[in-house]
């Protein structure tokens, strides 16, 4: 636990460190002209930033002082108060502070702020006046009011603050003297002494250029190394297979690739915290847009995920977010009238089950209108009036991540950007993902995203295709078969057999890999041609994957083994080739091809561009 | 057998090299293939080696002209035909067995180039470079793809831009695919 909170120290000095840095650069630009608009809005970006995070932690000294900073600066910005080298001297003054206290947070030294907290405070009452603006207070309630009475309240938060500070910062019980008292004197401190005294520690400081112990380091070198620790894996198992029998003597270099592999693997696995911790703005932003109340809940932050897909699936949890808030949580009236609590409650949290991380979406709003849902469907034209209605409320809800199918009529700022969960859904599918719905009405959603937690290595089957060698990932395997001709049959265009008494199309990999355009597949009875040539008796190797309930039989020529891959996606100029997502290297140094599921079925069965394959969406 | 050559083939690199480095007269390194009878060049810095032809795996749905992808190195590497990309193979027979292939880089791309036989390098004047190729007529376009013309007693070269071939076909796949 303990190295835990270090390592979260770690990161979080090593990202103050950067800011302290940036925040230094504006400030010597914004000393040449005092009116750089830029650098104040950049200034009042990262000092925000850094309260944020700084509180997160509970590093009180530099959230206290980063968010004066902050307040002073979005004054500057408002235009409420303008630069004389005065105020710009002790700002600049209080930025270094700034950076004695972050560099406190390692060096477990005492820095001493309070006095120019108290100066700021001046700076900032006098900007604002007697005529305070009424403005939506945004965080830190308490702190705002305590501004307002100046000293006599200062004081008493400075002695809730020291508390914390002692805990967080003197952990090794470092003796020097603090100059306010832990325990709860209701003296008030006089201003005046403390400023000379922190003067007079300053002219000793010295400045000094420090390290953290965190390096940062490009993506790409990580992929880089990772690709390289890949080689090596198919190397050993290449090795392996010319010495078969002798496998003792290998079971060293087993060892220390797979142990290579999998650190190299855990470098790239970052926090979701690291995701998570940007959704206290995200909903904040959309709550006041809309107007509701809104308590951000994170759960399971310390859990581990690949980096890239944390990337990837971003921008889908913000538009789950921003959906939750805009169409799932009612509004305080409403939500009053339901006798539901005002404020409504957002989760996001993750966890992790066998290969997968789970990150769920948890909103205690209206719920998803299942009726509402099946008028669209139907209106939509995306199923028969008939079966829209049989089919139950539970499936008529996963409609609305079908493409072109967006759950509001009205476009609204936060949610109706003309992307619908279709594009969540598409960025899950990319990376071998799911998504899960469950909604009750008047009770809430969760959405529940199942993702891999590596996306370098997965389990994948491998078979035989016209002589060269294929891979699908497991993940979309549901089952292999073996069927004779007569178990399929032509229904229109296609072919269709049963597994487990479900329908499934089959398809003949070989029809479509051989196509010469993807236009042909619309030529009569070319999904047949395979099919025709295959002799009564033959047995069918079949795949069966699943994708989006469907089910589809995948006709290859001969089964090989199942094997953990490393997939490298094509580059130009094959990178968007139809059918295949990646490559991956054999231990025989031959390249095999993933099958891109999700694509190849979407191009086949999308009854836009392929009409006549209506059959596939029974 | 591959290693082999390939030391073989940098230590010529090199060799060439320096005896360019010895004069000072603007000197150019190409790299010379035939395709289809003719003799074709890259400029040296754009091809990072020469290797024996590995298994070439087939992508469906590609111009028949992309051969697939292979194996160099670790790297996933698309392999071209550029003998079909400019259609100088006439006949079947003419398919002959292309043995090596030349991995070309820049910024953008990596990629390989089959050729028959190992190529040579040369060392050419600057002033040899018709950069100004306007003999040249051209089908579609096709004269793009050409840098310029090296006049050698009696041979002359094709100069490839190698990189505008493709980044030009992926602006045309990608027209289809929107037509499509």
């Amino acid at each position: 636990m303990k190295s835990r909170e270090d390592e979260l120290k770690q990161i979080f000095y090593a990202e103050a460190l950067d800011q302290f840095e940036e925040l230094n650069r504006l400030f010597i630009v914004l000393e040449k002209n005092h009116d750089d608009k830029q650098s104040v809005n950049a200034i009042f970006r990262i000092t925000h930033t850094l309260k944020a995070n700084a509180a997160g932690m509970g590093f009180d000294g530099i959230a206290t002082l980063s968010h004066l900073l902050e307040d002073i600066f979005s004054e500057i910005k408002n235009g409420r108060l303008s630069l004389n080298q005065d105020t710009f001297n002790d700002l600049f003054r209080a930025n270094d502070k700034l950076g004695e206290l972050i560099e406190s947070v390692t060096s477990e030294k005492q820095v001493r702020y309070k006095g120019l907290v108290a100066k700021l405070k001046v700076i900032l009452s006098e900007a604002r006046g007697e005529e305070r603006v009424q403005q939506a207070s945004r965080d830190y309630v308490g702190e705002r009011e305590a501004q307002e009475t100046k000293e006599t309240t200062e004081t008493k938060k400075e002695e809730n603050a020291a508390p914390k500070a002692e805990k967080q910062e003197a952990e090794t019980a470092n003796t020097q003297e603090k100059e306010s008292t832990p325990e709860p004197v209701n003296k008030l401190i006089p201003k005046e002494p403390i400023i000379e005294e922190e003067a007079a520690v300053e002219e000793t400081s010295a400045p000094k250029i420090s390290f953290s112990d965190l390096i940062q380091v490009p993506v790409h070198k990580l992929d880089n190394l990772l690709n390289l620790v890949g080689e090596l894996a198919i190397e050993k198992d290449r090795i392996a297979a010319n010495h078969k029998g002798r496998g003792s003597e290998y079971a060293r270099l087993y060892r220390v690739t797979s142990d290579l592999q999998y650190s190299v693997m855990g470098v790239r696995l970052v926090q979701v915290n690291v995701l998570f911790q940007k959704f206290h703005r995200i909903v904040r932003d959309v709550a006041a847009l809309e107007s509701k109340k809104v308590n951000l809940v994170l759960e399971g932050t310390d859990i581990e995920i690949d980096r890239n897909i944390l990337q990837i699936i971003s921008d889908s949890l913000i538009h789950l977010v921003r959906n939750a808030i805009s169409h799932g949580i009612e509004t305080t009236e409403e939500r009053s009238k339901n006798s539901k609590p005002e404020t409504g409650t957002l989760t996001l949290s993750a966890s992790n089950e066998k290969d997968h991380v789970i990150i769920n979406v948890i909103d205690d709003g209206k719920g998803i209108d299942a009726a509402a849902i099946r008028k669209k469907v139907i209106a939509k034209g995306l199923l028969p009036e008939r079966s829209a209605m049989q089919t139950s409320d539970h499936d008529i809800v996963k409609f609305i991540f079908e493409p072109g199918f967006s759950s509001v009529e009205k476009v609204t700022q936060i949610s109706g950007r003309g992307v619908g969960m279709d594009v969540v859904k598409k960025a899950l599918d990319s990376i071998g993902g799911k998504i899960e719905l469950s909604t009750k009405k008047g009770k809430g959603t969760t959405f529940r995203l199942l993702l891999p937690s590596s996306m370098a290595v997965k389990n994948a089957l491998l078979f035989e295709l016209n002589n060269a060698e294929f891979a699908i990932p497991l993940s979309f395997t549901e089952a292999v078969v073996s069927l004779y001709k007569k178990d399929v049959h032509k229904v229109s265009g296609g072919l269709v057999s049963s597994y487990l008494e479900q329908n499934m199309s089959v398809i003949f990999l070989k029809d479509i890999f051989n196509l010469k355009s993807l236009e042909d597949v619309r030529e009569p009875h070319s999904l047949h041609k395979s099919f025709d040539q295959t002799k009564n008796d033959t047995k069918l190797n079949i795949i069966i994957v699943k994708f989006n309930e469907r089910l589809v039989g995948l006709v290859v020529d001969k089964l090989l083994q199942q094997k953990e891959i490393i997939e490298k996606t094509l580059s130009q100029p094959v990178d968007n080739a139809y059918f295949i997502s990646g490559a991956t290297i054999l231990g025989n140094g031959n390249v095999c091809l993933v099958l891109d599921i999700p694509g190849t079925l979407n191009l086949l069965f999308n009854p836009v561009k392929f009409g006549s394959y209506d059959y596939a969406t029974i | 057998m591959t290693d082999n050559l390939l030391n073989k083939k940098e230590l010529f690199l090199k060799k060439d090299k320096d005896n360019g480095q010895d004069e000072h007269v603007d000197r150019s390194q190409i790299v010379v293939f035939k395709l289809g009878g003719e003799e074709y060049a890259m400029m040296i810095d754009e091809i990072k080696e020469v290797v024996v032809t590995p298994n070439i795996a087939k992508i469906p749905l590609m111009p028949s002209y992309i051969k697939g992808v292979a194996n160099v190195r670790g790297n996933i590497l698309a392999v071209l035909d550029l003998e079909e990309k400019f259609g100088l193979i006439k006949e079947e027979k003419d398919k002959n067995k292309k043995n090596y292939i030349l991995v070309v880089e820049s910024d953008k791309y990596k990629m390989a180039i089959l050729v028959q036989e190992v190529p040579n390098t040369l060392n050419i004047l600057d002033s040899q470079i018709d950069n100004s190729p306007n003999v040249v007529i051209g089908e579609e376009g096709d004269k793009d793809f050409i840098k310029g013309l090296v006049r050698l007693e009696n041979r002359l070269i094709i100069l490839l831009d190698i990189f505008s071939i493709v980044s030009k076909d992926i602006l045309q796949a990608g027209g289809e695919e929107l037509s499509a």
